[in-house]
């Protein structure tokens, strides 16, 4: 299974494998990690599993793939930058194997 | 304190208070109103109309009393935020108004369960109702919505309420949970029985009655398994031990509680207000790419239901005290319409900027059945709407509310 390299904003790593077809929100949650809370399980209705991509990771995972995430993403308690997702968007493919994202203080 | 939910015990703390004698002391006189909320022949004449209203009307905080409990209302989208997130002020502990029986007490899981053990509860359901689950049933359901379309087509005219509008969410939702379709107007009967009797005798009977079927429907599922939601949950186990009889009954009749006649109020909400607003109706045929922002936003303005809380500990919000033991109630239909963040509240507008909306709450607790939610609204929009494109209210008929914790009229009769 892809790895995924979650860094929470006090710089702790956590490394987990997150099935294909799952995402970056799921992969957190399956494995009780702090800094994502995805209170909505997905649904693009709550903004709390935000996230930033890693700048090496941008040109794979760190563009909205929707006008729905681009329009949560102002609902985020922290600052939204360049590489701002919500991570249930982001669904793991092979090509994702490595991904790594950086965590906001708080999400909400 | 962290409850042990294999080992429900009734909570002993519990003050319910009522009347204008039962106002606790510290709540300020000039705070304290009778609303009429969910009641009042004001409110049922245009519940939502109402809500809009409650803005101006009242304080953004404010003690009603009422005759199914005082408590205290708030109306303001933030505060409602604050309250759903914030459990360490605002408990789940008698969060339900559904009356149990203290000798073989049981929790509803997993609404008053709260993190950690609240997400071991969630991972057995989450991959049939996460969006990606519910997405599974989408041709079923569409197949669905058009059976009980070719049923009224040729009519002319149906109550909507009995041959759609309930039929649809309540069907999908008994195969969802393995319950055989043939009990739906019983267990419809059931629900109306507990969510709009206000009476807590009838409601404390109908739970046992409730109860009493759905203790020999796990049973069966453990027998006999299948793909269904109840034996899934009888199934369960954590770090290789079986659920608890507690544990696995206060989840099947969470569920049936919670799945049965919300959608079915939501969808006889929307078609009034379809049948009422042809222009705005047309809109929506005529955007069908927009048709996920038009679900919302019709959510947003005919939101079902109101989240209550106890008050853990003293809290001070807009200035006001709230005190340990303190009902709360957030009314989500209300917050919707909150003009500080949806500028022209009550004007329905399918291009607004996506906000939170609080028709499944949020935080921890928000409704797991949001995202089926969604989806029936949606096919039921897409469905009807491409067969049916015009109709309006039965001349004369008058639409009714039903009081009641979950906001939807008696009946919504349609002619075209």
């Amino acid at each position: 299974m892809p790895a995924v390299t979650y860094v929470e904003f006090s710089g702790a790593e956590h490394v987990v494998d997150v099935a294909e077809g799952d995402n970056v929100m799921r992969g957190a949650l399956n494995n009780d990690l702090p800094g994502i809370i995805g209170e909505c399980g997905g649904g693009l209705a709550c903004a709390t599993c935000h996230c930033y991509v890693d700048d090496a990771w941008a040109d794979k995972a760190g563009t909205p793939t929707s006008q729905d995430e681009i329009d949560m993403l102002e609902s985020t308690s922290d600052e939204v930058k360049s590489t701002s997702r919500l991570s249930c968007q982001i669904v793991i493919a092979a090509e994702l194997d490595g991904l790594i994202v950086h965590l906001p203080e708080h999400q909400y | 304190m962290r409850i042990d939910p294999a080992n429900p015990v009734a909570p002993t703390n519990i003050v319910r208070r009522f009347g204008m004698d039962q106002v606790p002391d510290h709540v300020p006189p000039e705070l304290v109103r009778q609303a009429g909320l969910i009641y009042s022949p004001e409110f049922l004449s245009d519940p939502y109309k109402f809500f809009a209203g409650m803005h101006e009307k009242f304080p953004p905080i404010f003690y009603d009393v009422g005759p199914f409990g005082n408590a205290w209302v708030m109306t303001k989208h933030e505060d409602a935020l604050f309250a759903l997130r914030h459990a360490e002020y605002f408990s789940n502990e008698d969060a339900t108004p559904f009356p149990r029986d203290p000798e073989d007490y049981f929790y509803f899981i997993p609404i008053e369960i709260d993190p950690p053990d609240h997400r071991k509860y969630r991972n057995i359901v989450d991959p049939i109702i996460s969006p990606q689950g519910v997405l599974k049933l989408e041709t079923r359901i569409r197949a669905l919505a058009n059976e009980l379309i070719d049923d009224i087509i040729g009519k002319g005219e149906c109550e909507f309420d009995e041959v759609f509008g309930r039929p649809l969410p309540v069907l999908v939702f008994l195969d969802l949970m393995g319950l055989p379709r043939d009990m739906s107007d019983t267990f419809v009967s059931w629900a109306m029985a507990l969510l709009h009797s206000n009476d807590r005798k009838i409601m404390g009977d109908t739970l046992k009655t409730i109860g009493d079927y759905l203790k020999i429907a796990i049973a069966e599922k453990q027998a006999n398994p299948d793909d269904g939601l109840v034996s899934r949950i009888a199934h369960a186990e954590f770090d290789g031990q079986k659920i608890s009889e507690k544990e696995a009954y206060g989840f099947v009749v969470f569920l049936f509680i919670a799945g049965l006649d919300t959608v079915f109020a939501t969808l006889n909400n929307m078609w009034v207000w379809l049948a009422e607003n042809p222009d705005r109706r047309q809109e929506i045929i005529d955007n069908p790419e927009n048709i996920n922002a038009q679900v919302e936003e019709l959510l947003r303005v005919r939101s079902v239901t109101f989240s209550g809380r106890t008050v853990a500990q003293d809290v001070e919000i807009r200035g006001v005290q709230l005190k340990k033991g303190d009902k709360i109630t957030s009314i989500l239909p209300a917050c919707n319409f909150d003009p500080d963040v949806f500028p022209n509240p009550s004007e329905v507008d399918f291009h607004r900027p996506k906000k939170i909306i609080l028709a499944f709450t949020v935080g921890v607790h928000s409704c797991m059945g949001a995202h089926l939610a969604r989806l029936e609204i949606k096919i039921a929009l897409q469905e009807w709407l491409k067969r049916i494109p015009d109709f309006k209210i039965k001349p004369g008929a008058e639409t009714i509310y039903r009081p009641g914790g979950v906001i939807g009229p008696e009946s919504v009769p349609l002619v075209w």
